[in-house]
């Protein structure tokens, strides 16, 4: 049974339309050591054994408000992560319901939809689009986007040669660009050097005060409770 | 409203997908898109040089004659065995982000069918060439000639849901069974020969035939041949066949892709 313990820091006005609404989910993962899925199968079935199970996510129910802040910690492998997933639908639940509202952009990884031959021009729209942004808005954005990334003249050069701090920050300065309705961000405020760090800060203490929704994980619970008015502390 | 902008972003990114695949292909290479036309035309002459004393086909030339079945080989197979893997190796983007995952087999298939399409333009202009200029054709007949290549429409559409279908299927099972990626590999191969590229299909014996026809690229290599090069095609009637199959295969690896695309993340 997964356990949320709730904790209320500061009160915002609510606006009453609840953006996330997570009713009854539940995740189970198939353990499957080192053997190939398909003996595993074979074997399974000609032994009648049961498949080995893991329950990730075990009936969690959540109701997100529209412009909350929610800082998310817990345990390694208390389902922070998977939690993210499934509100950002790149994973599915085994059972139960999920709905959301408005655009969702989700940062478990920065730089996940870069290549490495494309220049940086190149990549902002690529990496734009997947994170769900048309053309004409990253177009419109282009300019800002470098700017806060401070990429300079590599903007046409190819990935590779970028550090991997400027990919990082490439990375997050599309994402704050992409005006999400709701943003999760996944232990990403701790990077970049400490200017560009600052100038994130900035942002996020912009977002405290807009109708953007945010779900934060990170281990750091100081650092959530700067940014948050809602702690979840999630565990078995 | 919100249906037509998520139409329009789906349609944008396999756009983006297919622009990145090609552009990144031949990034940094110093022929950059020669290997395009490159690659076939020294596949056709080895090939040529040596096939020709062991098939004996009875066309003019039988270099064009392996050209024109070459090029949608090629694209089929290059497609096929390129994008079986592709979900498994774009994992890092999959468990990552959410986007239309369909759009990755779909840009590998896109990218190699532009590729396709640019040989085939050069392979069509030096046909009219040859026949203008060597074999002075007329204008009449050089127009009934051009007409003939409006079959290629059909079967350029024949081949790429057939691409597109089987992709999907194989694309999708590869993600949990890591094995259809060898299976793949090896069924290439094999198929190539199963397939009239190299021989033509009535210089083996006619009861053979139907069964032939049950692989829907030996029809499709048939239309490219009849569109390119006036060669009749064996059994005609055996084209519904294809065009079921490929129907049917494009339509269950569909299903098959959306069933499995839900678990991705659970199995990369």
């Amino acid at each position: 049974m997964t356990v949320f313990k709730e904790k209320t820091l500061r009160n915002r006005k609510k606006s009453g339309e609840v953006v996330i609404n997570l009713t009854d989910v539940s995740k189970k993962y198939i353990i499957t050591h080192d053997k190939p899925t398909l003996i595993e199968d074979v074997n399974r079935i000609l032994r009648f054994e049961k498949k080995e199970e893991y329950w990730a996510l075990e009936n969690v129910n959540l109701k997100i408000h529209k412009g909350e802040k929610i800082g998310l910690f817990g345990a390694n492998g208390a389902g922070k992560t998977t939690l993210l997933k499934i509100i950002a639908r790149i994973s599915s639940p085994t059972s139960g319901k999920v709905q959301t509202k408005g655009r969702i952009i989700s940062l478990i990884d920065l730089a996940a939809g870069f290549h490495p031959d494309l220049t940086g021009q190149e990549n902002i729209f690529l990496n734009g689009l997947v994170i769900g942004m048309s053309r004409e808005e990253i177009r419109d954005k282009f300019n800002q986007i470098i700017d806060f990334a401070g990429i300079g003249d590599f903007v046409t050069a190819p990935l590779y040669t970028y550090s991997n701090g400027m990919k990082l920050r490439l990375g997050f300065s599309i994402a704050i660009h992409a005006k999400p309705n709701i943003l999760l961000l996944d232990e990403v405020m701790s990077m970049g050097d400490r200017d560009f760090q600052e100038k994130s800060r900035q942002v996020m203490k912009k977002m405290f005060n807009n109708d953007v929704t945010l779900i934060l994980v990170s281990h750091f619970v100081d650092h959530l409770k700067k940014y948050c008015n809602r702690l979840i502390e999630i565990s078995k | 409203m919100f249906l037509k902008n998520k139409r329009r972003h789906w349609f944008d990114f396999l756009v983006a997908m297919t622009e990145k695949e090609i552009k990144a292909r031949y990034k940094r290479a110093t022929f950059g898109f020669l290997w395009i036309i490159l690659n076939p035309i020294l596949q056709m002459v080895v090939m040529g040089f040596v096939f020709q004393f062991f098939v004996p086909v009875s066309v003019d030339n039988y270099f064009l004659y392996l050209f024109a079945g070459l090029l949608p080989w090629n694209f089929f197979s290059q497609s096929l065995t390129k994008s079986t893997p592709a979900f498994f190796y774009e994992r890092n983007l999959i468990k990552k982000a959410k986007f239309p995952r369909e759009s990755i087999v779909l840009s590998i298939i896109f990218s190699n069918f532009f590729h396709f399409l640019v040989a085939l333009l050069l392979l069509i202009g030096a046909l009219i060439g040859d026949k203008l200029f060597f074999e002075n054709y007329g204008l009449i007949q050089l127009v009934f000639y051009v007409s003939r290549m409006l079959w290629l429409f059909p079967a350029l559409i024949l081949l790429l849901f057939f691409t597109i279908g089987l992709s999907l299927f194989t694309s999708s099972l590869n993600v949990r069974f890591r094995d259809i990626n060898f299976i793949i590999q090896l069924a290439v191969m094999l198929w190539f020969y199963a397939t009239p590229v190299i021989y033509a299909l009535n210089l083996l014996p006619e009861f053979l035939w139907p069964i032939f026809y049950l692989n829907p690229m030996t029809t499709i290599i048939e239309l490219f041949h009849f569109a390119l090069m006036g060669l009749p095609i064996t059994l005609i009637n055996f084209i519904w066949v294809a065009v079921i199959l490929i129907i049917g295969i494009f339509y269950f690896g569909y299903r098959v892709f959306k069933k499995e695309n839900v678990n991705f993340d659970d199995w990369l």
